[in-house]
């Protein structure tokens, strides 16, 4: 026994021995910029002992005494060798390796930030200098053309519009193809955006695979938009501000449209010619009205102005950093009653309370005001204005506007209507999140995330009393309308590392969304003084509404991140969904995915090929949801209504008991490389395959119901994104960049419902076909008879279940909407879509010029039916096109004989949309360091002229090409903006 | 310390996720209860009945008129009407089976149907406590069954050929679908069937009604509107017999005399005096409205002038007689603006001007209590099927046409016999009837075509062989409507009709 405690004795001897031989160095690897690098190599120079840094960039290393020099390794960062000092410390500051200078930290799902070098999914990031400065209130019109197939298509010249975003294709036929919209970890409505400051967001970061969105689950069906605000930064403080002032105006080819029309000359002979007035009937009226008037001048204004301010404040000090901004927007449209002005109010906060605990909180706020034109659609009061007769006059003999009806033309000048029914929505717009984040020992990550979506909306109209329509018996209405989504989310995160070379993030989480939408309205009529149109002062009609409506989400999700020495890469996850949007038994649904990748740089044989600065290949597969339809549907209810002022019953909806999720299945594979340190390729395939679709199934009208939201069909999207950039000059006094995004979606149905090899939806032009992309259906116009003036289209198969296959081998002179249509060949959705530019700067001046396009676009130009049609829409004013009409025996005319309907709802009317537009042009001076070192107070400023939608090169004939629909109507255009602006920093 | 903090994380964590219960997954909405819910007590009941009404008011007036109106005779559009209703108007290739017009009866009347057969289901399952509760559920079961009966008279009158007792239990009529089911795709059943299903409904609401005795202005249904529905519809079944027997119940009732001056008539088309009315749709100001048939004016407040999309011809303006009191209570000399040009004095059609205690503003809105049957129709019906009849009842039809025509201020017929007879009654149909629906089923029944009038001022109007020059033949196809294509396309049961 003693023996053995000698033994023992001994042993630990010799090891305390041989430590003492040993010494520990401690150190932190920081980036340029101070912030840790976690996961950095650091190994004994000719030794074997290695380590690597924890989250917070520190290391421990026990280190032979001979060892004199560490070297510090990470990836995309250059290796560096550091002499461990004195005191047994060695702290490196690494630079980023060239190639992946451009790499950034982002935030995919749930858990800590992550290179996104490191993430197997297909992201693409856009960051604040090309969202700042754009003379127009929502972030999206800035990404348009800037990721490789994101779908961004502004539909209207109103400045409160949101944009309609799609990626990748359109991926439900029934449920709502938008994606899911992130703000630092709270979903948010997309509608939300136009109220928040653009100037607030770092990057806006798109996921695009399953490998990146599975962990959204069911509502990431359609992709995901992680909108990631500012944040200061310790020890750089800084002061922002931003002002710029611009006009809008119509351009081309809006303007070419409004200038087609016939003049009064033109117009007048039109209707001797064609016998719909004799000329004594012309003569008589030219007695009375003989003006030439260009009526789109007056419901569209010129040079209507556009300004900004917003300022911010940020930096950080010891432990916490700090985020301030505010900003004012205010935007006219170029019609009446149009414009959109914004207030905002930011605070994000971050603080490390101890070496354990750490919090945030953003504070996002606004108030705005809108009001939209309320005239599009068929109103000649604004939509279909061009069809107003010239020979009337919005003017006297003086040259003084009509204050109120336009004399002869019985209808009202637009500003009267303006003026006499007002009407304006506010909103109060809260966004608050914070966070507390718990590290109880290294690796380990505890975040529990409380947010809150939440909108005040009020809406006001009033007619005023003295409104010619209603004289001296006004309307007021007021309505009031609340949104909140709550979302609490909790992750615990483990990351740690195996035998060194095997690096795991382990996460798992939960969340629960719950959102309560309310409204109630009251409004009452008979003012009798312009000055009194509360409504309180209405003596009669009162009226009352008021509706609720809920929705709630329960998740459990997880993940795992592996790599093995930073060249292979697993990513794996999974999430549970609960909603309450479906029959109780099957709201629940499972998604997972995986994605793999391989950065062949790192590989050896890669590694001394200089002219391959970064090589990745990557794929992914997984399943995500779709749930985007209206609450209750899976419930058979009763609703309400009057008679006789008690209530009454009737059914209300059928509901589906059956109703459970659409679900996706994704597909990537994809390659990224750097060559030459100049060019940077991205190219990936996508494979989408949606089924169970929530699609509104027609059902016979004898039921009771025209249709019912039912889980059927299935459709594919797939296609190629790319994306390729080139450094023509990269130097340090000048550059020059290029850059091309492209994406191709092929869209294909491959099932429907009810067995059907086909669905037209009735009054679209549009169909649902088997083996088909989402296709326009129509009667094929086969042209003008030249022998009689006739118009006619061709028949379609004369077997109806081959309707699908057009034949074009007969014509028919009888028009007939439904059974003329056929397969026009004409795909909805455009396939091609996406933008180029470039930047290029030299010396204190710079350029940049952003173009988007779309390829294969196609709309129904419905405004055609209203400008081509002179004896359908007698009197009325017409596009000059229809002078050339058939008159006599082989005419070959663009229209029948007169008599015959001039335009019918056919192919003529589907026109190529597609269109290439100069979405911003900017030039820029920022003054020079030599000039500001002058002086204390300015750090940097820039001065620049930017342009939006100055050009636009298309076909088609309609005011805007851009507008996103299968039948335009009255579409209020796009307006183009010149604004300058100034940009200091102190 | 280390543990402890792991404890303190664990605690933390599970008090966050309390948020996440299934229950509050669990919502329903807070506008509409669920369907199994709403069958439970005689209140319930009565509340699916009233919601029975405001359906019937939702399908009665407006399109429910003017698309068969403006599809006959008696209209010309000018050329300001925006080619509103302009397809009926038209007929030919202009009318096809996809028209709103089609699929807006349609669909509104098997929804309304829909809610009816979930009633006369649902009330089955209503548990009474009391007599008085028993004979309240047996009211609104007859209700249930006569509305039926009367959406199933106007689908029979629309997408069917009219009732010819040879070939009715051939040819083919309307899906007839009793029960509330979702999946069903029914076939057309036949004319016979259809009208065999209505005359049944009639009989069961008839006997659970029998207590509620009919009034002038009544707003729900009462034992004459059963027996007014059933004239009509023996009318069309050519059940001459029966049909007088049900209109002379109404006329003996007297309940609902006609009204005889000049003043009481104009106070019924503008202010809703219902002395003559078996059912009118209660309508209540600004929170309660029918729809309106409000193509005949359109009056601009501002101008003080009318713009109408449609205007009777010469031809219907000169079926009146002066001394006739529907000429200046049904139509009006307005000043008329149209493409900027003036008509200082158009006819128009002034049948439904708007009853002033019902606008809105300071301006008509059109509302009236939707008139669904009126006494005068009975005399009408009374009057063509004992013509029919022929023989001695001939002495009682002029009798009838005699007791409408002095009451409107025209002088009484005498020794009017045979064709000319029938021909009289037709045209007094033609006018007190006018723009109320009835004029496109009647000349489907009488196997007429026509020719439309001759126009007021044809500067004013749409011309052309397909407007105010179109001429239709005795049955022709469009006469009965097209079933419309929607329900074609997805119900393969349904056969189309000729011609469409």
């Amino acid at each position: 026994m003693r023996k053995l405690v000698v033994m023992i004795l001994c042993v630990t001897l010799a090891f305390t021995q041989s430590f003492a031989q040993n010494r520990t160095v401690t150190g932190k690897v920081t980036d340029e910029k101070g912030a840790a690098i976690a996961g950095a190599s650091v190994v004994a120079k000719s030794s074997k002992a290695g380590t690597t840094t924890s989250a917070d960039g520190t290391f421990k290393l026990t280190v032979a005494n001979s060892v004199k020099v560490l070297t510090i390794s990470s990836l995309n960062f250059v290796q560096k060798d550091v002499t461990i000092a004195a005191n047994n410390t060695a702290n490196a500051s690494l630079t980023a390796s060239a190639a992946d200078a451009l790499d950034e930290v982002i935030v995919v799902g749930y858990g800590a930030a992550k290179k996104k070098s490191d993430v197997t999914g297909s992201v693409v990031t856009v960051n604040a200098e090309k969202l700042q400065n754009k003379p127009t209130a929502n972030m999206f019109d800035a990404l348009q053309g800037k990721v490789p197939g994101l779908q961004v298509y502004n539909s209207s010249g109103e400045p409160s519009a949101t944009p309609s975003i799609r990626l990748n294709g359109v991926g439900s036929l029934g449920a709502s193809s938008t994606p899911l919209y992130v703000m630092d970890g709270i979903p948010i409505d997309p509608g939300t955006i136009v109220s928040l400051n653009p100037e607030d967001f770092e990057s806006v970061t798109v996921l695009k695979d399953a490998s990146s969105t599975s962990i959204y689950g069911s509502r990431a069906a359609n992709g995901v938009i992680f909108i990631t605000s500012k944040k200061g930064k310790v020890n750089s403080s800084k002061i922002t501000v931003q002002t710029q002032y611009g006009v809008s105006n119509l351009v081309k080819p809006t303007l070419d449209l409004f200038n087609s029309f016939m003049n009064t000359k033109q117009l007048t002979d039109y209707w001797v010619a064609t016998g719909y007035r004799t000329q004594a009937q012309v003569a008589s009226l030219l007695a009375t009205y003989n003006a030439d008037t260009k009526w789109y001048q007056q419901y569209y204004k010129e040079n209507i102005p556009t300004k900004q301010i917003d300022i911010n404040i940020s930096g950080g000090g010891g432990k916490t950093t700090y985020y301030v901004s505010g900003s004012a927007f205010k935007q006219e449209g170029l019609t009446y009653r149009s414009d959109y002005e914004r207030y905002t109010l930011r605070s994000n906060v971050t603080t490390t309370v101890n070496n354990w605990f750490k919090l945030g909180l953003n504070l996002s706020g606004g108030y705005d005001e809108r009001q939209t034109n309320p005239y599009g659609s068929n109103s000649t009061n604004r939509g279909l204005s061009l069809l107003r007769q010239p020979f009337y006059s919005a003017y006297d003999a003086n040259g003084v506007k009509y204050p109120d009806i336009i004399p002869g033309g019985n209808f009202y000048n637009p500003n009267y209507l303006a003026d006499k029914l007002p009407s304006k929505g506010t909103n109060v717009q809260f966004n608050p999140s914070g966070y507390i984040q718990i590290n109880p020992f290294t690796g380990f990550t505890l975040k529990s995330q409380v947010g809150m979506e939440f909108y005040d909306y009020r809406g006001s109209s009033k007619t005023l009393p003295s409104y010619l329509g209603s004289l001296n018996n006004g309307a007021a209405s007021e309505s009031f309308s609340r949104g909140t989504t709550k979302t609490i989310t909790n992750t615990a995160e483990y990351t740690f590392k195996f035998k060194q070379r095997n690096s795991f993030t382990l996460l798992a989480g939960q969340e629960f969304i719950s959102n309560n939408s309310n409204s109630f309205s009251g409004g009452s009529t008979g003012q009798t003084d312009d000055r009194l149109v509360l409504v309180s002062a209405g003596p009669t009609g009162y009226t009352a509404g008021s509706s609720m409506s809920e929705y709630a989400y329960s998740s459990y999700f997880g993940r795992l991140n592996y790599n093995l020495d930073s060249k292979y890469f697993v990513d794996l996850s999974v999430r549970n969904d609960q909603s309450s949007r479906f029959g109780r038994a099957l709201r629940g649904a499972t998604f997972y995915s995986a994605g793999l990748m391989w950065k062949a740089k790192n590989e050896k044989f890669l590694q001394n090929v200089k002219w391959v600065d970064n090589l990745v290949i990557k794929g992914s597969i997984g399943t995500s949801g779709n749930s985007s339809i209206g609450n209750y549907q899976s419930l058979a209810t009763v609703g309400t209504n009057l008679y006789n002022s008690t209530p009454g019953w009737g059914v209300s909806s059928a509901g589906n008991p059956e109703l459970s999720w659409e679900k996706q299945r994704q597909i990537n594979i994809g390659t990224q490389a750097t060559l030459f340190n100049k060019l940077n390729i991205d190219v990936e395939y996508f494979d989408r395959v949606t089924s169970s679709m929530l699609i509104s199934v027609p059902f016979p009208y004898t039921s009771g119901f025209s249709s019912i939201t039912s889980n059927v069909g299935s459709l594919k999207n797939s296609g190629f994104n790319a994306n390729v950039n080139f450094d023509f000059i990269k130097k340090k006094s000048s550059f020059l960049n290029v850059y091309v995004n492209v994406g191709y979606v092929e869209q294909k149905i491959t099932e429907l419902f009810q067995g059907k090899n086909y669905w037209i939806i009735p009054n679209t032009g549009v169909c649902w076909a088997v083996g088909q992309p989402v296709s326009y259906f129509y009667p094929i116009w086969a042209g003008v008879n030249p022998a009689n003036g006739d118009a006619t289209w061709y028949t379609p198969n004369a077997d109806p279940n081959k309707i699908v296959e057009t034949t074009k081998s007969a014509t028919s002179n009888a028009f007939n909407s439904t059974g003329l249509q056929q397969n026009t060949g004409i795909k909805r959705y455009a396939p091609f879509n996406g933008g180029f530019g470039f930047s290029a700067g030299f010396r204190e001046f710079s350029v940049s010029a952003d173009f988007s396009f779309s390829k294969g676009k196609y709309m129904i130009n419905n405004d055609r039916y209203f400008f081509e049609n002179p004896n359908q829409f007698t009197g009325y004013n017409q596009s000059v096109t229809v002078l050339n009409y058939w008159k006599q025996a082989g005419d070959q005319a663009r229209f029948p004989r007169y008599g015959v309907q001039f335009t019918q709802f056919d192919t003529r009317l589907i026109e190529d949309a597609s269109f290439m537009r100069l979405k911003a042009l900017t030039f820029a001076y920022d003054f020079s360091k030599t000039l500001l070192n002058k002086q204390k107070v300015l750090s940097a400023a820039k001065f620049y002229v930017t342009f939006r939608n100055i050009w636009t090169l298309t076909n088609y004939s309609g005011p805007d090409p851009e507008v996103d629909t299968n039948v335009s109507l009255g579409a209020n255009p796009n307006t183009s903006q010149v604004s300058v602006g100034l940009n200091l920093q102190f | 310390m280390k543990k402890l903090l792991i404890k303190n994380m664990i605690a933390f964590a599970a008090i966050l996720s309390l948020g996440s219960c299934e229950k509050k997954l669990d919502l329903y909405p807070y506008d509409s209860i669920e369907l199994s819910q709403s069958f439970q007590t005689v209140k319930d009941a009565a509340t699916w009945n009233n919601g029975l009404y405001s359906d019937l008011r939702g399908r009665v007036y407006g399109s429910y008129n003017i698309s068969q109106d403006v599809q006959v005779d008696q209209l010309n559009a000018t050329l300001d009407f925006g080619n509103r209703n302009g397809n009926p108007h038209r007929w030919g290739t202009s009318f096809l089976a996809d028209d709103g017009a089609l699929s807006g009866s349609w669909a509104g009347y098997y929804g309304a149907l829909r809610n009816i057969n979930t009633c006369i289901a649902g009330f089955e399952k209503v548990k009474t406590n009391s007599a008085a509760e028993i004979a309240t559920l047996a009211r609104y079961k007859g209700d249930a069954y006569l509305a039926r009966a009367y959406y199933y008279s106007e689908l029979i009158l629309r997408f069917a050929k009219p009732y010819e007792p040879a070939t009715a239990a051939t040819d083919l009529g309307v899906p007839l679908v009793l029960e509330f089911d979702i999946n069903a795709r029914p076939a057309r059943s036949t004319v016979k069937k259809v009208y065999d299903q209505i005359i049944a409904d009639i009989a069961t609401a008839k006997t659970n009604l029998a207590a509620t005795a009919g009034a002038a202005g009544a707003t729900k249904f009462t034992i004459d509107v059963a027996v007014a529905l059933e004239a009509r519809v023996r009318l069309h079944m050519q059940d001459w017999a029966g049909a007088m027997t049900a209109a002379n119940t109404i006329i003996t009732g007297a309940k609902y005399p006609l009204l005889n001056t000049l003043t009481n008539l104009n106070n019924m088309w503008t202010n809703d005096l219902a002395t003559e009315v078996i059912y009118n749709c209660a309508v209540v100001k600004t929170t309660e409205q029918a729809n309106t048939n409000s193509i005949y004016l359109g009056f601009n407040g501002a101008t003080g002038k009318y713009v109408p999309d449609f205007i009777p011809t010469v031809d219907f303006v000169s079926l009146f007689d002066a001394a006739d009191y529907r000429k200046s209570v049904y139509l009006k000399q307005l000043p008329c603006i149209i493409q900027g040009v003036n008509f200082p004095t158009m006819w128009c059609v002034n049948k439904f001007p708007g009853n002033p205690a019902l606008f809105t503003s300071t301006y008509t809105n059109y509302q009236h209590a939707p008139k669904v049957f009126r006494s005068a129709e009975q005399y009408l019906i009374y009057a063509e099927a004992a013509a029919k009849v022929g023989g001695a009842s001939e002495a009682l039809a002029l009798t009838a046409l005699n007791t409408l025509r002095t009451a409107r201020g025209l002088t009484a017929l005498s020794g009017v016999t045979g064709s000319s007879l029938m021909a009289e009654i037709i045209k007094e149909r033609t006018r007190e009837l006018a723009f109320e629906g009835f004029r496109l089923f009647d000349l489907k029944r009488w196997h007429l075509g026509f020719t439309r009038g001759t126009a007021q001022d044809l500067g004013a109007i749409n011309v052309g062989s397909n407007y105010n020059t179109i001429s239709i033949a005795a049955d022709a196809n469009q006469f009965v409507w097209g079933i419309p294509t929607y329900d074609i396309n997805i119900n393969t049961n349904l056969v189309q009709n000729t011609g469409w």
